[in-house]
């Protein structure tokens, strides 16, 4: 379980005062993301010089040998991730199989209602926030959109990278039109960590839990209250799936 | 009567006319260039002509050539100088009386490397350009072969050499013969020799007319493209033909495009092998794309591309989009990626940002709720 630190905190309470943290992720989760974030950093700053080629790229790729070597670090940065992805794909799997994680993270209906009641709270229909689960879905959504992109990006740069060995199966259309994809794509995936990912963590709360790996108590109550309530006990666990596998115990 | 002090009078009025007059005609009748103006009106032609009107004139160069000095009067009539009244001494300016000085030359060769020297004298701008060609680079490494002045216009018998249009094709193809054959049946050869069409290509519009510069230079080949779409990007004149003139911008979104245009702009000396329009379509034996022969031609695509991409299979022509623009019929696959990326990912960005903005505004209104 992810309650550490208090193991009884109604007496404690009472001498000083301490904050209580739960646990988000694990230590692995944390490496996870470091390095989706690195090799995302890198394979766009060497991916849009590429894309922009011919406008304002060649003033940052200045020499042929310079293209090549933006193209070998962008395929670098692209095995991390790739690898990134297998290895987070195959964990969760193996440890779902295995009923050591929960499927918190997929969406529900659920989702669906909690986003209607989100829009109406924002505007001024509703007085409260909608409580959430371990996973809102706003991060919920987060998480999808950039799984499919990153499926999008890695299937569409390896059909750019090994041109002649995909065409042995493939149709050939599919060269331009993965290069119309993953130069999109990419557009689309940066654009949305912008706007979406960076304000929910940084801009709406600075929420550093993927670095510390542990949430504070007050924001637990306002972004999960639910999760916050089940892992407490303060009240019933209505509203959570009797399917779903012990919230944060993907501790394996 | 005076005016401004000057006595009136008829006969000053009179030779201010004449003043004016004369300077007005001056003006006038002055001719484009003096020095031209100076050999005009020679009045030797009638005079040489009466020895060397014989067709048995005739002298042995010491390296044993025989050199005819027999000038027909029907060619010299023929040419562009002599009915403009530049006579044989604009050229043959050594040549005052006779006897005539000694030859001294050992070749017909040498001869002529010698006297088309006179050309400069008026054609100076042509004869300078000329001094850059590669004809000349070729010459100054010791190849006297290399034409001159008179191997392209001709001697006595220089003509407009556009008419007709494709006689300056075959003016090339007398030393490129091999390149003459190949153009000679090209899309463009066939059109200017079978039907004087205008609007083709002849040697000298994609090489340069006197400064004909080395094709082989990676300059050269980068800017090639843009060579071809002088003409291929020309709506007007490519609707006479029904081809599409958008064929250059098209290649220049395409993954050779977009590295030659970078190539080109920025690293013109470098050596690039993306391709350029004449690595697919051929140089001189360019053909249309509906041919069977030509490079492009369905039937010949694959070996066209495994020219740079040896491993490609069957499947490898279809990537390439054949200069088409995006569209359902002629390349489905893209057509449908473009519309989810104009479509659904845009929405999904909207939405997100839409809904980032109310936040910020509820949560504006919450913090100054909270303060009042």
């Amino acid at each position: 379980m992810s309650v550490i630190e208090q193991p009884n905190p109604a007496t404690e309470a009472q001498l000083i005062k301490t904050e209580r943290t739960f646990q988000r992720f694990t230590v692995g989760q944390r490496w996870e993301h470091a390095a989706l974030f690195l090799s995302f950093t890198v394979l766009l700053l060497t991916g849009l010089p590429q894309k922009y080629f011919n406008s304002w790229g060649y003033q940052v790729i200045t020499t042929p040998d310079r293209l090549v070597l933006f193209r070998r670090i962008h395929h670098i940065a692209a095995v991390v991730l790739i690898l990134e992805v297998v290895y987070h794909l195959g964990r969760g799997i193996y440890l779902m199989v295995r009923r050591q994680l929960g499927g918190d993270i997929f969406p529900t209906w659920q989702d669906v209602r909690d986003a209607w009641q989100m829009v109406k709270y924002l505007l001024f229909l509703r007085k409260e926030k909608p409580s959430f689960g371990k996973f809102n879905f706003e991060q919920k959504f987060t998480y999808w959109f950039l799984f499919l992109g990153i499926g999008i990006m890695v299937v569409s740069g390896l059909i750019m990278w090994f041109p002649i060995f995909i065409t042995r199966f493939l149709p050939g259309a599919t060269i331009p039109a993965a290069q119309l994809a993953h130069s999109s794509e990419a557009i689309a995936a940066g654009v949305f960590v912008v706007i979406w990912h960076f304000y929910h963590v940084h801009v709406e709360r600075l929420n550093l839990s993927i670095f510390t790996g542990r949430l504070n108590e007050k924001d637990m109550r306002e972004f999960h209250d639910l999760e916050y309530k089940y892992l407490t006990g303060s009240t019933t666990e209505a509203g959570k799936d009797e399917n779903q596998g012990p919230p944060g115990g993907d501790e394996a | 009567m005076k005016i401004l002090g000057i006595p009136s009078g008829w006969h000053l009025r009179l030779a201010a006319l004449l003043v004016i007059g004369m300077v007005g005609l001056s003006v006038f009748l002055k001719p484009k260039d003096s020095s031209q103006a100076a050999n005009l009106n020679q009045q030797t032609e009638e005079y040489c002509l009466t020895c060397h009107g014989d067709p048995d004139l005739e002298t042995t160069l010491p390296d044993g050539e025989t050199l005819s000095l027999y000038i027909s009067p029907e060619v010299l009539r023929d040419s562009v100088h002599s009915p403009l009244g530049i006579e044989c001494k604009a050229c043959h300016t050594n040549i005052t009386t006779y006897p005539h000085p000694k030859l001294e030359y050992n070749s017909k060769r040498e001869l002529s490397r010698a006297y088309y020297l006179a050309c400069q004298k008026c054609h100076s701008d042509n004869y300078t350009k000329t001094q850059d060609s590669m004809h000349a680079k070729a010459a100054a490494a010791g190849n006297l072969d290399a034409p001159i002045c008179t191997d392209c216009h001709g001697a006595h018998n220089v003509r407009p050499p556009d008419k007709p249009r494709s006689h300056i094709s075959e003016i090339c193809g007398q030393c490129h013969i091999e390149i003459f054959n190949q153009y000679k049946n090209s899309i463009h050869g066939t059109a200017l020799i079978q039907q004087d069409n205008p609007d083709v290509p002849v040697c000298t519009d994609c090489h340069g007319v006197h400064n004909i510069a080395n094709p082989r230079t990676s300059q050269f080949r980068i800017e090639s493209p843009e060579l071809c779409a002088g003409c291929h990007a020309n709506q007007e004149l490519m609707s006479k033909y029904g081809i599409s003139a958008d064929v250059y911008s098209l290649y220049e979104l395409s993954w050779h495009g977009v590295d030659v245009s970078v190539f080109q702009a920025k690293w013109p000396n470098l050596w690039h092998n993306s391709a350029v329009c004449t690595d697919c379509h051929g140089v001189h034996d360019i053909l249309a794309t509906s041919n069977p022969s030509s490079r492009v031609n369905p039937t010949n695509l694959l070996t066209t591309c495994q020219q740079c991409h040896p491993d490609a299979g069957p499947n490898w022509t279809s990537a390439w989009t054949g200069h088409n623009m995006i569209s359902l019929e002629v390349t489905p696959f893209i057509f449908y990626t473009k519309a989810f990326y104009d479509s659904f990912t845009p929405f999904v960005l909207w939405i997100s940002g839409i809904y980032v903005v109310l936040q910020i505004l509820r949560a504006l209104v919450a913090r100054v709720k909270r303060s009042l």
